[in-house]
């Protein structure tokens, strides 16, 4: 059973890279590579940047599973939930109404309305967890040098743990290790 | 970076700058006079359009071709023939994304924008058709002081309210939450433009403080990607089945009245294959004129016309499977109305509008089934135009024939649209060519970090 502290960390899995090295690489079979090494030596505090998301990133990096199915799954239902409640608040106590010769509660003719609903309520919430769970909107936040959003591919490692250290971790898969203020 | 070459067929082979710099350059070149001639063309029939609408809210309906019993003119046409034509967008982006169909990607970012587009155009027509816009918002189901007054959650027309705005919303996040890496590429790139003058110093000012804010802060962490492919996964899951329950839903606001040739069970799936039938149509002519005009021939390349015209082969049959089946059901129905209202298709007064509907969208796609028309850029331009004529016309023998002959013969009566008929849908082409030529010139029109994840794919592959 994870502790409390532990889903916390999970949930918001984007870190600040404040202090610490940068190293880039030249070429995301390179990025994989050096999240490898960076897991297995029991690295704790890392990302690494690309330009666009690489296959079999997350097993190298060891990432867990996303929650944004989970979030989608709970509000879709709340969704329908949430429909179907003021439907039936409607139509069976606020204006009870006879259409067309049809009974007061006629769940098939809700369904597209709940449906519709469903879709609205599991998609929104989809990207608002995107939003919260990757920590985007804080828009003074820059990437870690400006080649990251178009050529360039980084690993992010902490100061805890030495210049010395990422270099032996990454050996000749590091272009240049630089450090970050 | 440089990747090496693989054998994919849509394996573009040039490095990630190169691609960033092909793709940006429509926005950050001056426009061309072709540009400035379309979209001053695009601009003047928008303005039509808003002339006509507020004429139109100051004399009301009377001045259209409406008349009893065709009470559903060229709005309702227009409105479905919009709608329509957005489907392909999300069709692109979503289905074929679960379908791991690789030639989406150079295509999706300008298909989501012209769904969207074409959605807002749609939404115009029968929130005028009400009759009195003003209070277009008690569609929305709000408690209200009216007594409280609710609508009806059995028709068809709420419901189309419910699948319309949730489609609307969800392809403008897909499509938005698509865009965010390649603002953050935009935002990155702004450093080496160099303002000339004081204006352009305080545009580009604004420019850069509008692509930080809409790019959210997007740094290109793996842990975000990680969440982002997920939202990618889902939110195309989530699109697939609303897409198909869009038209579904339009077509229920037809075929659950008990109009005869509107009154049938084929209707939904009729609808849904017309839609992408006309949406494909549509993104095919977009993209012969957007490669071309933009020199785009590398991303969107002859093979990924060539998948667009075989989608419209496929769509073009089904459609004319639909078409036949209603003429069979209503002979094989026993019942007399049924049957006049479809001969009445045949050899009446609107003949010539089934027969052009029938020369479009039956005839043209089989063009499609010889390989060197589907490579022959004019055919398939010709094609593209020919199959939304044929759509459009479509709605106008469904919505028009169905309705002008009551069952009563002193009821009938002929639907002549007026010359605000023809300058409103003349007019919706303008606000839609308006929206899509500014967004080409503002936006990237392709999906760069989905096209670097599949060149970065390959890559990873070659190197096993």
């Amino acid at each position: 059973m994870p502790s409390l502290h532990e889903i916390k960390e999970g949930l918001f899995s984007y870190q600040e890279s404040e202090k610490g090295w940068v190293a880039t690489v030249r070429t995301p079979a390179d990025l994989l590579a050096a999240a490898k090494k960076v897991r297995e030596a029991g690295i704790q505090n890392w990302d690494c940047y690309s330009p666009c998301p690489i296959h079999g990133m997350d097993e190298a990096m060891g990432l867990h599973r996303s929650w944004i199915p989970f979030i989608t799954l709970v509000f879709a239902l709340l969704g329908a939930t949430l429909g179907i409640s003021y439907i039936s608040y409607i139509d069976l106590i606020d204006w009870s109404i006879v259409y067309a010769g049809k009974p007061y509660f006629s769940w098939p003719a809700y369904i597209p309305i709940l449906f519709e609903l469903s879709v609205f309520f599991g998609g929104t919430a989809t990207v608002a967890a995107v939003l919260i769970l990757g920590k985007l909107g804080k828009i003074s936040r820059k990437p870690i040098n400006n080649r990251i959003t178009s050529d360039g591919f980084a690993v992010w490692i902490g100061d805890s743990v030495s210049r010395e250290k990422v270099q032996e971790i990454l050996g000749n898969l590091a272009e240049e290790v630089s450090a970050v203020e | 970076m440089s990747l090496e070459s693989v054998k994919n067929p849509f394996h573009i082979g040039k490095t990630f700058k190169q691609i960033d710099d092909d793709i940006m350059r429509p926005m950050e070149t001056f426009p061309s006079k072709t540009w400035w001639i379309a979209f001053l063309i695009a601009a003047s029939l928008l303005a039509m359009f808003a002339g006509i609408l507020i004429y139109s809210f100051v004399k009301g309906l009377g001045i259209f071709g409406l008349n009893n019993p065709v009470g559903w003119g060229l709005y309702i046409v227009n409105f479905v023939f919009w709608v329509g034509i957005g489907h392909a967008g999300t069709l692109i982006s979503a289905i074929l994304f679960l379908f791991r169909q690789r030639w989406r990607t150079s295509i999706n970012r300008a298909a989501e924008a012209m769904t969207i587009f074409a959605v807002m155009v749609a939404a115009i027509f029968p929130l005028i058709h009400v009759g009195r816009p003003w209070f277009v918002f008690w569609v929305f189901p709000y408690p209200n002081e009216r007594g409280p007054l609710w609508v009806n959650w059995r028709s068809p027309l709420l419901w189309d309210v419910f699948a319309i705005s949730t489609y609307f919303i969800i392809s403008l996040q897909f499509w938005y939450m698509g865009l965010v890496p390649d603002f953050a590429n935009m935002r990155d790139r702004q450093e080496r433009f160099k303002a000339r003058s004081k204006i352009g110093e305080l545009l580009l000012t604004v420019k850069k403080i509008t692509l930080r804010v809409i790019s959210l802060g997007w740094v290109g962490s793996a842990k975000t990607w990680h969440h982002y492919e997920k939202m990618v996964l889902i939110l195309s899951a989530l699109a697939t089945p609303l897409v198909l329950s869009v038209h579904t839903i339009v077509s229920f606001d037809f075929a659950t009245s008990i109009i005869p040739g509107w009154h049938a069970t084929i209707f939904p799936p009729y609808f849904v294959a017309g839609a992408i039938y006309s949406g494909f149509a549509m993104v095919l002519t977009l993209m012969i004129i957007m490669r071309r005009t933009f020199k785009l021939e590398d991303y969107i390349t002859m093979k990924h016309l060539e998948n667009i015209g075989l989608v419209i082969l496929v769509t073009g049959m089904m459609v004319s499977y639909a078409y036949t089946v209603e003429f069979v059901i209503a002979a094989y129905s026993a019942n007399k109305v049924e049957q006049y209202v479809f001969m009445n298709r045949l050899a009446g007064p609107y003949a010539w509008a089934f027969w052009t509907m029938f020369a479009c969208n039956v005839v043209s796609p089989h063009f499609m089934w010889f390989k060197k028309l589907r490579n022959n850029l004019t055919v398939l331009f010709i094609i593209s135009i020919v199959v939304n004529i044929g759509m459009w016309f479509e709605r106008f023998v469904i919505v028009v024939t169905s309705l002008h002959r009551d069952y009563l013969p002193s009821s009938w009566d002929m639907y002549v649209p007026t010359i605000y008929d023809w300058g409103m849908m003349l007019g919706s082409f303008g606000v839609f060519f308006t929206f899509f030529l500014l967004f080409v010139r503002t936006l990237p029109v392709i999906a760069i970090a989905e096209v670097k994840a599949d060149e970065a794919n390959d890559s990873l592959h070659a190197a096993h």
